[in-house]
C-alpha cells in the first residue's frame, strides 16, 4: 500500500498545491495523446516525477496491482473480433497505447500520495475552494483518515463475530445485509458521537489553519503544469 | 503584545451531525474497499463499496449523500488508500476505475432525490418498495454507463467491448448488492437524522 512517508526530497518539499497542478497536467496532456513519441516524453517525465519523490516503480506497481490486471485485459478485449480474422492486432495496439498513458497517469499520482501528509493536503482543500463547501471538504478528509483505522477495527470485529456464529456459511445477501446493517449503525454511533465532540468543541466555520507558503521551488513547478497542460494542445 | 480579534461563526447543529455522518460513511466506503471478495466472472475481486453508494442516497439523502462520496474521492485523491484494493491518488480518478467512481456522487444523489422527493428526508423503510428498488436501478444504471462509459473511451475499446469487460461480469453482483440494499432498508434499524 502506497502512502505518505516523511523524507527530504524535493517533491516534499514543494507545495501540495503546485504538486497537485503537475499531476493535473501531466493527466491533462497524457489523456490527449496516444501516439508512440508522446508516450516515451511522457514517461520520461513520469520517471522523473518517481525519481524526485523517491518512489520505487515496482512499489509502485505493486500498489496499482488491481488497475493493472484492467489496463492488461483491454488491449486483449479490443484485439479480439467475432469472425475472420479473429484477432485484430491494430486495435489491439491502439489500446495498449491508451492503456500505457493510463499507467503512467497513476505511477504520477503515486509521487503525491508518497510525499504529502494529510494536513497539507488538506490546507491546499481549504484554500483553494473558497467559502463553506472548501471548509466542509477540508475538514471531512482530514475526518475520513481519522476514521479508516478506527472504521476497519469495527468492521473486523463485526465479520469475527460472524465467523464465530457461523455467519459465513449463510447467503451472500444475508452476509451482506449484516454487514450493512451492522457497519452502518456503529459508524452512524461513532458520528453521532463525533458531532456531539465537534458541537462541544465550538466546530466553527471560521478556524485557524496552518500557514501554507509558496517558495522559490514552486514557481518552476507551477511553470512545469502549465508546460504540460498546454502541450495537451500539440 | 499583538492580538488578533475575531468572532466565531459555529456550524448549525443539524449541519455538524449529518456532516459527521457523511465523513464517516465515507470512510466506512473506503474500509470496503480493502475486503475483497473473490468473485468467479472477474479477474479483480470485487467489493461492497457500491451497496455503501445506495445506502448513502438512502439514508443521508440527496445533499449529504452527494456530499459523502465527493468526501470519499477528494480523501482518495489526496492519498487515502480508499479505493478498491487499497489504491489511492488522483491515478484511480482518471484512470479506467474513473467514471465508476465519478458516479458515485451522481448516483447517491439520484437515489436521495427519488427516495425522498426533494431535500427534506424521510425515513425510507416507509417508502414504497417499487420506488427504492426503481431508484436502485437508475443508480446501478447510472454507474455503469457512466464507468464503462469512460472506460471504452479512455482504453480505446468498443462499446461492446467494455461492456463485456467492465459491466456484464458484475450484474449479477449488483442485483446482490440491490437485494443486500432494500433488505437493509426495509429492516429499519438504520434511521436518517430527521431535521
Amino acid at each position: 500500500m502506497l502512502s505518505y512517508e516523511p523524507d527530504g526530497t524535493l517533491a516534499h518539499r514543494l507545495d501540495p498545491r503546485s504538486k497537485l497542478a503537475i499531476q493535473i497536467g501531466f493527466a491533462a496532456t497524457a489523456l490527449a495523446h496516444t501516439g508512440l513519441r508522446a508516450l516515451a516524453a511522457l514517461s520520461v517525465v513520469a520517471a522523473v516525477v518517481l525519481l524526485v519523490a523517491r518512489v520505487s516503480v515496482l512499489e509502485a506497481l505493486y500498489a496499482y496491482r488491481y488497475a493493472l490486471v484492467f489496463l492488461t485485459l483491454a488491449p486483449l478485449l479490443a484485439a479480439v473480433t467475432f469472425g475472420s480474422p479473429w484477432i485484430d492486432l491494430e486495435d489491439g495496439a491502439t489500446s495498449a497505447r491508451a492503456s500505457y498513458r493510463v499507467l503512467l497517469i497513476l505511477l504520477v499520482s503515486a509521487a503525491y500520495v508518497r510525499s504529502t501528509p494529510v494536513r497539507a493536503s488538506r490546507a491546499a482543500i481549504q484554500r483553494t475552494i473558497p467559502g463553506k463547501p472548501g471548509q466542509l471538504l477540508g475538514i471531512g478528509v482530514a475526518l475520513v483518515f481519522r476514521f479508516l483505522p478506527v472504521l476497519q477495527a469495527d468492521l473486523r470485529t463485526i465479520r469475527d463475530a460472524m465467523a464465530a456464529r457461523l455467519g459465513d456459511e449463510r447467503s451472500a445477501v444475508d452476509r451482506a445485509s449484516t454487514i450493512g446493517i451492522l457497519g452502518l449503525s456503529r459508524a452512524f454511533d461513532r458520528a453521532d458521537r463525533l458531532a456531539l465532540a465537534m458541537q462541544a468543541r465550538c466546530f466553527a466555520w471560521n478556524p485557524t489553519l496552518p500557514a501554507l507558503s509558496l517558495s522559490r521551488l514552486d514557481y518552476p513547478a507551477f511553470a512545469v503544469a502549465v508546460v504540460l497542460a498546454l502541450s495537451a494542445f500539440l | 503584545m499583538a492580538t488578533h480579534e475575531s468572532t466565531v461563526d459555529l456550524v448549525e447543529g443539524d449541519v455538524v451531525r449529518q456532516f459527521a455522518r457523511a465523513a464517516v460513511l465515507a470512510a466506512l466506503i473506503g474500509v470496503l474497499g480493502a475486503i475483497q471478495i473473490p468473485y468467479p466472472l472477474s479477474p479483480a475481486p470485487i467489493t461492497l463499496q457500491v451497496l455503501f453508494v445506495f445506502l448513502a442516497g438512502l439514508v443521508l439523502g440527496p445533499v449529504w449523500g452527494t456530499a459523502s462520496m465527493l468526501l470519499y474521492l477528494a480523501a482518495g485523491a489526496v492519498g487515502a488508500p480508499v479505493f478498491s484494493g487499497w489504491e489511492a491518488g488522483l491515478g484511480p480518478l482518471l484512470g479506467q476505475t474513473g467514471g465508476f467512481l465519478w458516479s458515485y456522487p451522481l448516483a447517491a444523489g439520484l437515489i436521495g432525490l427519488v427516495v425522498h422527493r426533494g431535500t427534506d428526508l424521510r425515513d425510507p423503510a416507509s417508502v414504497p418498495l417499487p420506488i427504492v428498488v426503481g431508484a436502485l436501478v437508475a443508480g446501478t444504471v447510472l454507474v455503469y454507463a457512466m464507468g464503462t462509459g469512460y472506460a471504452a473511451w479512455l482504453l480505446a475499446l468498443e462499446p461492446w467491448e467494455a461492456i463485456a469487460g467492465f459491466a456484464l461480469p458484475f450484474i449479477p453482483a449488483e442485483l446482490l448488492k440491490m437485494a443486500a440494499a432494500i433488505a437493509i432498508v426495509t429492516s429499519g434499524r438504520i434511521e436518517p437524522v430527521q431535521s
